[in-house]
């Protein structure tokens, strides 16, 4: 841990008084040690804020519009989280996502938090539920989460947001074309990005063709660089988060990612007693028999 | 897992260097946040703050670091921080030597091998938690 360690309580009443370096500190304590963050969390009142996913591929623009987003949620408390990839060999990452969003570093209402995803399951990072019910305890009003924007972490942003975004933009090649399966079914927004560019008109089009038939997914054009069009979307997620809040759809959401916390934590546990077990001469059904009984004890201990 | 921070202050655009050992450090294993360039004093210590990252690299070609440096390191003392910083950049021996006796734990030239300040900002990490 980096410099001055904080101990429980102390974390527990800076979250509470709304300090924001206690804020800090818990989040690390989320990457560090999720167990304890769980316990913590578990003290602490949360409040619902609107948890927003931005995914799309990379260089559409999700940084950017982040911070144009930003610019427009004047008075609102809002908690940032950007997922960049860890390398697979040396475990390093570059954390790059905060270079669009700089201009917002020291608005005291503001808070942008860079993850590593650590080789998570599915490409977000593997504290990503406790840094959001971090957000949620420290009382801000909205989260808004970037993934990585490869592999798995568009499904997977699904399990935590109450709203996803998927980010088209025209100059990355024929996107529609590249649209990875599932992606359709997760958007609750579609945002075509670079507005400025003409063949966003065409990309318009071929989305609207594509999704016509299913479930009717609003379609936001933006120019992140200007701001073109992101009031709107901006005022579309406020309604959006109204709607959803009274007709039980929010509760869903919360029901899902409740699960889907819960299992994280299990699969936590779980990969490390995989590891540390000597495989040497035992069968899969005996080591599977061992571990469920490691797991057992540790509940009783 | 060691987190860094690289951070670009004062008006100069040339941000190749501050690439360089981010790209390297990164490579060498470590989570490196980079804030791009034209940073104010208080965008880099707010953000390393709020990163909690476990040490600050700032680069520096202007030459207005008698200026800058100080100028972060004292508003991090203000917000309770002590993490370790270190300093790149075409520094003048007698300005790294006073950045040093105001507390900056290292200061780079142009041409420093990466490798090694990787393997320093491990010491300084190290140092920093014991
Ligand atoms: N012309 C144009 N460029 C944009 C727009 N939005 C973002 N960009 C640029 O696209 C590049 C990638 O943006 P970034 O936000 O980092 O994309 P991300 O990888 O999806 O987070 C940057 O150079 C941005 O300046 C836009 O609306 N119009
Ligand atoms: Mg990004």
């Amino acid at each position: 841990m980096s410099n001055t360690r904080m101990r429980e309580d102390e974390f527990l009443e800076g979250i509470k008084s709304h300090d924001r370096r206690s804020l800090a500190k818990m989040l690390s304590l989320c990457e560090k040690d999720p167990e304890t963050a769980n316990v913590l969390l578990d003290k602490l009142e949360k409040k619902t804020s609107h948890v927003v996913g931005i995914t799309g591929s990379p260089g559409v623009g999700k940084s950017t519009l982040i911070s144009a987003i930003l610019d427009k949620m004047n008075g609102k408390n809002v908690g940032v989280i950007v997922v960049d990839p860890s390398s697979p060999f040396t475990g390093g990452a570059l954390l790059g996502d905060r270079v669009r969003m700089q201009s917002h570093a020291t608005n005291e209402k503001f808070f942008i938090r860079s993850f590593a995803n650590r080789g998570a399951l599915g490409g977000l990072s593997p504290s990503i539920y406790e840094a959001c019910d971090t957000f949620e305890s420290f009382g801000m009003d909205n989260v808004i989460i970037e993934t990585v924007g490869v592999g798995q972490s568009e499904i997977d942003v699904s399990n935590i947001a109450d709203t996803v975004i998927v980010v088209l933009s025209p100059d990355n090649g024929d996107e529609i074309q590249m649209m990875k399966a599932g992606l359709m079914e997760i958007a609750d927004l579609f945002v075509i990005n670079k507005s400025d560019n003409p063949r966003s008109q065409i990309l318009l089009s071929r989305l609207r063709a594509m999704t016509a038939g299913s479930k009717e997914v609003p379609i936001y054009l933006t120019n992140a660089v200007t701001s073109e069009g992101v009031e709107r979307l901006v005022r579309a997620l406020d309604s959006r988060f109204f709607q959803i809040l009274s007709d039980g759809t929010l509760s869903q959401k919360r029901r899902k990612r409740l699960l889907n916390h819960v299992k994280s934590m299990i699969r936590r546990e779980l990969d490390r007693l995989v590891q540390s077990f000597e495989i040497d001469g035992i069968s899969p059904k005996e080591m599977r028999d061992h571990i469920i009984e490691e797991l057992c004890r540790k509940k009783r201990l | 897992m060691i987190k860094v921070m690289i951070a670009k202050p004062g008006l100069d655009g040339h941000d190749r260097g501050a690439k360089v050992v981010a790209k390297a450090l990164r490579d060498a294993g470590m989570e490196v946040i980079y804030t791009g360039i034209r940073q104010t004093p208080e965008q880099i210590a707010q953000s390393a703050v709020d990163e909690d990252v476990d040490v600050l690299g700032i680069s520096i070609l202007s030459g207005a670091h008698m200026k800058l440096v100080p100028k972060i390191l004292e508003l991090l003392k203000k917000m309770g921080s002590n993490m370790p910083v270190f300093v790149g950049g075409i520094i003048p021996k007698e300005d790294a030597k006073r950045l040093k006796e105001i507390g900056v734990v290292e200061v780079y030239g142009p041409g420093t091998p990466t490798s090694e300040i990787a393997e320093q900002v491990r010491k300084f990490v190290e140092h920093s938690n014991a």
